[in-house]
Parts: structure tokens; sequence; C-alpha cells
């Protein structure tokens, strides 16, 4: 039994598992399946005030060992969240990061400040979801971008401040550094990759979007080397997504340098797939000698 | 909901492009009810997402399922490559079903691979006087015919059985001799359109069972959403998997 704790950004984390938005909802489902207060973190479908319809139909559809999806970030809004979901999330024993994007620099600070006096463990900020036109995917794309938005929403934010990166750009460690030098506290990546899916019997886009967000095992090579590039660059803690699907994997990503980890797609193959990663990091930690986790951030053998 | 490893007590050829399997799983069937579904894992390693297969029956007592799977795409075929003794990961069950609330006559309406949810509602709701009517593309293709408590009706777009027909004519003649208090369909969605619009206007109360691509199956990703009318007279998106996939006509939008 490794000891695979952590303290993120002041926060302590029972394990480095944490469920990506947008794929765990604000956590009532999987509840029903097993206590999600075995996870480190849940991070909470991505929220905005005054909430979101999201795209129509079709919003999902299976690839070469992945998935592409564009819900265009579909939610209740901060407000519904708030009253309706927190007050049980909060009693379930697990860190609760809420996910939040805005239209502009200003909704995103409003959104950041409605969750101040909340009890949110931790604010993550969506600056690149490419399933909407105007969810903050502008901010994302260039550093100078990355800085403004993150330096307005800091000073705005009672919790510590994660910001979620877009592979979508042209280098993924420049963001890393705009963000880490606007006062970020921390950083997730990688969000998902732009990607389309064909029928081609119809000769026509699955998607009603027409691009979706590529995520699913067939990104993680990507992942992993976005997450070792960044961690050669920022000092801050590293948050490691994409394809994540079992405890090798997740280690994977900690041996790149990313002190947690989230789990997205791997809740739709296996919806119990984060308490078996669990179990299956420490596995692996006891077969590596490992007595506590975090000793295998950033200590992966380079050529 | 359970996810349990689901043992293949059959695989054989219902119809044409047709499977039938019967599982082993009687911590899914005690808690089934008619028009609800599973989400069938895909052997190997390379699919991400499950499938939603629809119960065509269930049995609590014998604990079994009894699913039609049409194996267009790569993991349906892999699913129904499935032997006898095989384990399949199943999680279920899943949805909101149809609801028989206390209807004395139903028409029952389905088309192609929607016949089986169908005859899963017969068996939950059919009575003597309710009748069912199924639209199959040939002779070949007939399936569900047996096991109805109660008349069904069969017409075929070539003829080869029954009348050269879309199921609403049948299904017209039927209303027009004798209204129903309930109509439940899953089918096509050309089908679907067709009942609701008849239900619509005569104002007879109907449940359609709905397909969407999906992704958790248990109402957490909205992957599956679509858009529903309210009462109010705007709409919103609800889930397939959660909410449905059993809605009343009155609020489906297609």
């Amino acid at each position: 039994m490794a000891d695979l704790s952590l303290n993120l950004c002041g926060v302590h984390l029972k394990n480095p598992l944490i469920a990506a938005s947008g794929t765990f909802g604000f956590g009532r489902e999987f509840d029903e399946l097993y206590d999600i207060s075995q996870l480190g973190g849940i991070s909470v479908k991505g929220l905005c005030l005054g909430g979101r319809l999201g795209n129509p139909p079709s919003r999902i559809t299976e690839t070469a060992s992945g998935m592409l999806n564009c819900v265009g970030l579909q939610n209740p809004g901060i407000e519904s969240f708030i009253e309706h979901d927190l007050p049980w999330l909060l009693t379930k024993n697990v860190a609760v990061i809420a996910n939040f994007f805005g239209t502009s620099i200003d909704s995103y600070c409003a959104a950041a400040e409605a969750f101040a006096p909340t009890g949110v463990h931790m604010l993550e900020m969506n600056i690149s979801c490419p399933n909407v036109h105007d969810g903050g995917v502008a901010f994302g794309v260039k550093p100078e971008g990355v800085y403004e938005i993150t330096k307005a929403v800091k000073a705005h934010s009672k919790q510590p401040l994660i910001v979620k990166l877009s592979p979508n750009v042209a280098d993924i460690t420049e963001n890393a550094l705009a963000a880490q030098e606007a006062g970020a506290d921390a950083i997730s990546l990688i969000n998902t990759l732009t990607g389309i899916a064909i029928d081609v019997h119809k000769r026509k886009m699955i998607l009603a979007n027409n691009t979706g967000g590529l995520s699913g095992p067939a990104v993680k090579p990507v992942a992993l080397r976005m997450v070792w590039q960044c961690a050669k660059k920022v000092s801050i803690p590293i948050i490691g997504l994409g394809g994540i699907m079992t405890g090798e994997d997740a280690a994977e990503f900690m041996l790149c340098g990313a002190q947690a980890v989230q789990v997205g797609t791997a809740n739709f193959t296996d919806p119990y797939a984060m308490p078996r990663i669990a179990r299956e990091l420490d596995a692996y930690c006891d077969a590596q000698g490992v007595k506590n986790a975090q000793e295998l951030v950033g200590t992966l053998i380079q050529y | 909901m359970i996810d349990i490893d689901a043992k293949v007590l059959s695989s054989e050829v219902l119809a044409e492009g047709l499977i039938r399997i019967i599982l082993h799983a009687p911590e899914i069937a005690k808690d089934a009810k008619p028009g609800q579904f599973i989400q069938m894992l895909v052997p190997g390693e390379a699919h991400v997402l499950r499938r939603p297969i629809s119960l065509m029956a269930m049995d609590a007592a014998a604990g079994t399922l009894t699913l039609a799977i049409q194996p267009k795409g790569k993991g349906t075929q892999l699913i129904c490559s499935a032997k006898e003794g095989d384990t399949i990961r199943c999680l279920g069950p899943l949805g909101t079903g149809f609801d028989g609330n206390g209807a004395e006559t139903i028409y029952f309406v389905g088309g192609g691979v929607g016949v089986a949810p169908v005859c899963g509602a017969m068996d939950g709701f059919a009575t003597e006087t309710s009748h069912a009517f199924f639209g199959f593309r040939t002779k070949n293709h007939v399936y569900g015919m047996t096991q109805a408590p109660c008349a069904v009706t069969a017409v075929s777009d070539d003829g080869s059985i029954g009348e050269k027909a879309l199921v609403t004519k049948p299904l017209m003649e039927a209303i027009e001799a004798k209204r129903p208090d309930l109509i439940m369909a899953c089918g096509p969605t050309p089908m679907l359109r067709a009942v609701q619009k008849i239900a619509g206007e005569l104002n007879i109360p109907c449940q359609l069972s709905l397909e969407e691509r999906m992704g958790c199956g248990i109402g957490a990703c909205l992957g599956c959403n679509v858009k529903v009318n309210l009462e109010d007279g705007s709409w919103t998106y609800k889930r397939v998997c959660k909410d449905g996939p059993v809605f009343d006509s009155k609020e489906v939008e297609f």
C-alpha cells in the first residue's frame, strides 16, 4: 500500500485521480455506482453564469481508440449548481473543482467571483473548449490571450486557479508559461484535440457541430509529450490528462511531471474506471518500491 | 443499475440482419422494465464507447435478458461474435422505459430493429384488447411475432408479408375502429414522426422510444441529448439515456 495522497495548491487530495470535466456530471450518477469519496477530486461539468443549452445532436461518436464530442458546454448555470448540486457534493469528502467558462473577460471574472463565497476547493478555468464559438477558445490560443484572461480572473478568484490548456495551439509551453506568469496556481492539460468524423456512405459529417473534441487513448501520446514539455518550463503544479485508462497510464503522466491526473473517457468505457485506476496505481507504486506516489513525479528517464 | 459480466446463453440469427442474444444477467433482469436498455462493452480494447442495446424481453425468474442486435458497425459486429458461454460486460438496467399507466387498450407500433423494445412493452402491458402493428422490409426480416400476448398485424415494404404498406395504415384503420387509450412506438424516425402526428391530431396519449449515439449511458455526459418541447412553449435538451429513451410524444421535436 503506497501513499497516494498529495497536497495540490494547498488542497488535500486522497489520491491524484480527478474526474475530468464533462465526463462525470456533478458526480451524482457515478455515486449510484460507487462511493465517489474514493476519488481525489471531481472537476465538475463546465459551468457558466446563467447556464447554456449546448449544441444540437448528434454530439458524440466513437473513433479509432477514442471518441469525439461536441456537447457544447451544456450546463444548468453556476447559480443552479451552487443551489442544487454543490451542497450535496460537499458532503462527499472529495475535492470539488469548479470548472467554468465565460464569453468575455468580464463574464469569466464574474464566474470566478460567484464561487468565492462557496465551499468549492479549486477553480478550473476552461479557455480552450473547441466546440463553442464564444466559449473562450479565443483566449486560449495565443500566449497573450492566456496571460490577459488569467491575470484578470486570478484577481477575482478566492480559490486556487487551475488554467486548462488547449492542445490546438502552436506551442503549448508558451501558453503554460503565460498562465504561470499571470498568476495561475496550476495548469491542466490537455483539453481535447479538434477533429471530425465522417459517415462515408452518406458522405456526411457525423457530428451536428461538424467538428468535435478528440479524447481517449488515441490522444495519450500527444498529451504525454505536452505534459513532459510543459513540466520542463513551468514550476507550478501540472494536472495531466488525455486517454488515461489504467493505473500505469496515470503513472506515465506522473513520470512526465504531472502531480495529479484527470480521467475522462475511461469513465464511459468502464463506469468503475477511477477506483480501479487508483488500485492499479497503488499496485504499480508497490511494484516500483515507491512509498509515496508523488515520488514518481518528473522522474522519467530520458534519452 | 449494476455493471456485471453477463454470460451468453445463446446467440442466433433472429431475422435477416438481426442477431438474438440471450444473456444470463440476473442482477440486471430483476430490476429491468420494458423500454429500458443496457450498455454493452465491445470486446477488445479499441472501443471506448459502449453500445446501448434495448431489452426485447426480461425474465426476472430465469435471470435472463433477450436482445435483438443489428450488427451494423464494428462494435455491434464484435458483440454479435460472442459465442455461447462467453461473457459480455453489461451495465444496466438503464433509462426511463414505457409506462402502461393503467391503460386498458394499448396500440403498439414497431418498425425494424425497433420492434424489439416494443416486444418488451407488449410483455409488460398488453391486454386482450391491445393490438400490435409491426413494419418490416420483407418477410425475411420478420421477428417478434410469436411472443405477443395480443393480436399482431405485420406489414412490409414489398408485400411479402402482410400488406405492402407503411405501418401507420393498419394503425389508422384500427384507431378508426376502436380508439386506444395509449400508443407505444419504437422504430425509424420517419415512422415515429408519422405516429406522433396521428397521436397529436387525435389527442391520443403516446410514448415514443428514441435512439441516439451515447456516451456514459447514465446521464452524466449529456452526449445523447435531444430537443424536447416544454409545456410553456419553450424547449430544452433532455438525456435519451436517463430521461428517456421513452418520451411523451408531445415532448419530442424531430
